[in-house]
């Protein structure tokens, strides 16, 4: 009976400390990065576990994005992704790894997968641009994931709007990424005329210009210089427009 | 204080203190202390194989991640070799046969174990933390030449994340003695020590990736929900480069909240491995 009375009394003062670890944890949590067990199960075996352990993470991280390079040599589709989804889930807030397997799986494993099948030459052109349209979609979804992980991370949401520039040929769908990309706080200064290009291109013409006009007077126009280039595209979509003067932007003291 | 309580304080201090000179004369400690510097200092040399992080934030995973694994196996092996020795070299009897009481034995044993993981700990964070604070004075100086912005160093984030990995090891070094307390061997409390460890620090994927998994039962689910409040969860105390690199990614109280979750699994332990070591026949 006491044996049994101890055996409960330990369980009991292990589950309080459980539940003073678990308030602990509610706190510190937002300081660990996510991992996905879908991502790291396949190569748990292969020296990542010491990363999930704790420490070396990055290190880690980094060894595993060395392997998937020789991966990516062999042109093993299945190694090169799961090495390289592997060094994202283990450091889901570095740009570089999310940004990379992006474009790996966007634009070289349908090249990949076009040779296996017997080349350019044997593989027909309705089939290759499906496969470059999939592996396109895949690599966005990656892209996707890394926006989520990184807290919309520009750099890696201009990719994807280049990715649905190049591959997918949807300037609609770009200019979406592009415009999120604009409302991150550390913007390059290129992303306003990508997105503005992207509309245009679309046929969204008016639209284009009045976005990227109350981006300009907004953001761009107090920002160094006054961002010249900017007003020079828009000064060229005004005649493209055929707008009236009086609906142009006013002429700016230092314009040429 | 009454003076039984005085001298029971008296007699703990006196065994932690043997203990500690014990351990820190042991080369066991020497070498892994010279091990874990070489890799904290050699981190910045490495940083060329880094892709895509911060340079700082490598080296300080680098160093924390030494630091983590190898003060792990110090507070894993270190703690059962003095627990052990003092039974196969039946001091343990001598020492008992004394007025000392068998809990008492027992948190001196430990305060002198923690006493050199916290040597080992404050060692090498203070290295490491004049690693990265010389390598930041640097990386200031490239970023104002070239206009960028600087990376971020908190020292007080340093000194923080040492207090955490020491309580940490101080867990640890509880759970090998609880251990202890029950094992015949040497060689079984390491290796069971040791799992517990790696469960320990499993066990927040356990409750994100399993407890989230909608096709699991109820009652697999309530299962793994008290395993995971049974196992400490030793990924609590790791937060080194949030705390070291984005100061403000860590909530308010955070580290209250944990060092006050280390100090109540400590004493739990503890408790634990008294009330074991107190039935063991020595």
């Amino acid at each position: 009976m006491l044996r049994a009375l101890t055996v409960v009394g330990v369980a009991l003062a292990l589950f309080v400390a459980g539940c003073f670890a678990e308030n602990s944890w509610r706190l510190v949590r937002t300081s660990i990065p996510e991992m996905g067990r879908k991502e790291i199960e396949p190569t748990l075996g292969q020296g990542v576990l010491l990363g999930i352990l704790g420490g070396l993470r990055t290190v880690i991280a980094d060894g595993t994005w060395l392997r998937s390079y020789v991966a990516w040599e062999k042109r093993d589709r299945a190694a090169c992704e799961g090495l390289m989804r592997t060094a994202c889930a283990l450091d889901p807030r570095a740009r570089y790894f999310w940004e990379n397997t992006g474009y790996v799986v966007g634009y070289d494993m349908a090249h990949w997968e076009i040779r296996r099948r017997g080349g350019y030459a044997k593989v027909s052109q309705e089939i290759q641009d499906g496969l470059f349209k999939s592996y396109a979609q895949k690599g966005l979804a990656v892209f996707e994931e890394g926006a989520k992980h990184t807290g919309g991370n520009p750099g890696i949401l201009i990719s994807a709007g280049q990715m649905c520039e190049i591959k997918l040929k949807d300037n609609k769908l770009a200019a979406l990424y592009y415009k999120r990309a604009t409302e991150a706080t550390n913007v390059p200064w290129f992303a306003y005329f990508l997105c503005a290009k992207s509309l245009w291109e679309d046929g969204q013409k008016t639209e284009a210009y009045s976005w990227y006009r109350k981006q300009w007077l907004e953001k761009l126009k107090g920002v160094g210089d006054s961002s010249p280039d900017d007003l020079e595209h828009l000064r060229y979509m005004e005649a493209e427009l055929n707008l009236p003067l009086l609906q142009r932007i006013p002429r700016q003291t230092w314009e040429k | 204080m009454p003076d039984s309580m005085k001298s029971s304080f008296r007699r703990v201090a006196w065994i932690s203190r043997i203990t500690f000179l014990e351990a820190i004369r042991q080369r066991f400690f020497a070498f892994l202390i010279v091990l874990s510097a070489a890799l904290v200092i050699s981190s910045v040399s490495f940083r060329f194989m880094d892709f895509g992080h911060g340079e700082l934030k490598f080296v300080a995973d680098f160093g924390f991640g030494g630091i983590f694994f190898f003060g792990s196996i110090l507070a894993l092996v270190m703690t059962a070799q003095m627990f052990f020795a003092e039974i196969e070299n039946r001091t343990a009897l001598t020492l008992l046969a004394k007025p000392v009481g068998r809990f008492e034995f027992l948190v001196g044993k430990f305060a002198g174990v923690w006493a050199v993981l916290g040597v080992f700990i404050f060692t090498l964070c203070t290295l490491l933390g004049l690693v990265l604070w010389g390598r930041h004075q640097e990386l200031v100086q490239i970023a104002e030449a070239s206009g960028r912005v600087p990376p971020d160093l908190s020292v007080g984030g340093i000194f923080a994340y040492t207090l955490l990995q020491w309580l940490r090891l101080g867990v640890i070094a509880a759970m090998v003695l609880a251990v202890s307390s029950v094992a015949r061997s040497f060689l079984f409390a390491v290796v069971v020590g040791a799992m517990t460890v790696l469960a320990g620090q499993l066990q927040w994927i356990a409750q994100e990736a399993l407890l989230r998994d909608k096709e699991l039962g109820v009652l697999h689910q309530a299962f793994l929900w008290l395993i995971t409040r049974l196992i400490p969860n030793l990924q609590q105390f790791n937060i080194g480069d949030a705390l070291t690199l984005d100061v403000t990614s860590v909530q308010v109280g955070a580290i209250g909240a944990a060092s006050l979750s280390g100090g109540v699994y400590i004493i739990v332990l503890m408790c634990i491995a008294g009330l074991a070591f107190r039935r063991r026949e020595i």
